[in-house]
């Protein structure tokens, strides 16, 4: 497949796990965080750490959007889906994540009408096919998706279509990287940043973790190669004393991002003061909610939501696997009581989870060879 | 396209863009019919991205183009230039 096939070449992988090699520190262990829940996938399904050296560690991060929604807040999802003559409509992963009680499945098999939908205009559209109903869409998702929730926004403005609102969970980037680095328990040596994320928003605001942090990081593609060339760009910053933001990803990603990505953002979200991150804990100026002039079509103004908050399953460890404190495999429950089927934590439900990511793709390996 | 399934990954939820070819425009729309590599078709968003073209590359996520997509290679960094010229 054309722009696929030339970045999945095995010669090309194997002589860049050779560069690899030879950029380490003998005896140095690395730790390396991939942001993003789609990097994480890529590296699973490919093998890509299979070629990587023990003591290159990659840690996975909170790029997962599913995963980082709190309980409290499906809750309040599955609330609105319960309203009478509301279609509510979500993206697939978020149907199976448990809330407290149920999940949008569940709630999908008690009568809810609850809809997949694989993007906004497909709910724009549902609300124009059912004026006599009300569409919420459940918009989550990190900057990559939030442009998409807000054209889809405008267009609802424009054409006046009054009977489509959004349950706005858009949350960003850069306030959890702060926390982990910030956090005590956790120590890195650098970022694979997220390509789709730097789409829009640029390469520029990554910059931070470098210039406070002395962190390196690659922007990188989401391809084998990408992967593995973004490692390499890590441990040769580490190797010659730098730290910058490289753009592995150059090929699509702009230093500035896309402007009218940005541009639209800033007209139709807001930043919320505080956002509740799942084994995060509420974090910050993190999440996006509708600025003012689009409040007519703000779900949570519509209508009436618990805003519950709920405290994770004492069993599930999806905080520490967020932060890369554990591995998903040291979790009490993985396998065992909490499984892509019947997932107790919200790592186990996209395939983006860490933990899904390591069980779908029989990931049990716990001993590599040291270089 | 492909879903939400494990195999392929969400595409929607996840952080990831899928290369689309357009096929028709809609220009009163501003949306583009595009299809993936295997044929699946979709109405894609291309506010972000105009003007587009007719058997242009885009990448799209969440029925949104956010980029196009550029056929080049890796891009080199000094040492495996041999790797990924």
């Amino acid at each position: 497949m054309k722009f696929v096939d030339e970045f999945r070449d095995a010669e090309l992988g194997r002589a860049l796990a050779g560069e690899i090699l030879a950029a380490l520190e003998p005896g140095r262990h690395y730790k390396i965080m991939e942001v993003c829940g789609g990097h994480t996938h890529s590296i699973y399904k490919y093998g890509v750490d299979d070629l990587l050296p023990a003591n290159v560690e990659l840690v996975h991060g909170p790029g997962c959007p599913v995963c980082v929604i709190p309980m409290g807040r499906v809750d309040d999802g599955i609330s609105l889906a319960h309203e009478p003559g509301v279609i509510f409509t979500c993206f697939g992963d978020m149907v199976r994540v448990p809330g407290s009680n149920q999940s949008l499945l569940d709630a999908k098999a008690q009568g809810a009408d609850v809809r997949i939908v694989y993007s906004p205009l497909d709910a724009l559209r549902i609300a124009k096919q059912n004026p006599d109903l009300e569409i919420v869409f459940f918009a989550i998702g990190f900057e990559t998706t939030a442009p998409s929730t807000a054209l889809t926004l405008r267009r609802a403005k424009a054409e006046h279509v009054g009977n489509f609102s959004v349950m706005c969970s858009h949350v960003t980037i850069v306030p959890p990287l702060r926390a982990l680095l910030e956090s005590p328990d956790l120590r890195l040596d650098g970022f694979i940043g997220p390509g789709h994320v730097a789409t829009v928003v640029g390469a520029r605001p990554f910059q931070f973790l470098p210039d406070q942090y002395g962190k390196p990081v690659a922007i990188s593609g989401f391809e084998p190669l990408d992967l593995l060339q973004s490692v390499l760009m890590v441990l040769r910053q580490l190797a010659d004393g730098r730290a910058e933001v490289e753009n592995q990803y150059a090929r699509v990603v702009p230093w500035e991002g896309n402007v009218r990505a940005l541009e639209i953002m800033n007209e139709v979200f807001a930043l919320r003061p505080h956002f509740e991150w799942r084994g995060l804990g509420f974090i910050s100026q993190s999440a996006l909610r509708l600025s003012d002039e689009y409040a007519e079509w703000d779900a949570e103004l519509r209508f009436s939501v618990p805003g519950v908050r709920v405290a994770d399953p004492k069993a599930c460890q999806c905080g520490e696997v967020l932060k890369g404190v554990i591995k998903p495999w040291e979790c009490k429950v993985f396998g065992t009581a909490c499984t892509p089927e019947r997932p107790i934590g919200t790592c186990m439900v996209s395939p983006e989870g860490a933990c899904a990511a390591y069980y779908n793709y029989g990931r049990f390996a716990r001993e590599r060879e040291v270089a | 396209m492909s879903g939400c399934v494990a195999d392929h990954g969400c595409i929607t939820c996840g952080d990831v863009a899928i290369p689309m070819r357009v096929v028709k425009i809609d220009e009163r729309r501003r949306l583009a019919l595009c299809a993936d590599a295997d044929g699946g078709r979709e109405t894609v968003e291309i506010a972000l991205v105009e003007p587009v073209s007719p058997e242009e590359w885009l990448l799209v996520h969440a029925g949104t183009a956010l980029s196009r997509a550029p056929g080049q290679r890796p891009v080199a960094v000094p040492g495996p230039e041999a790797a990924l010229a």
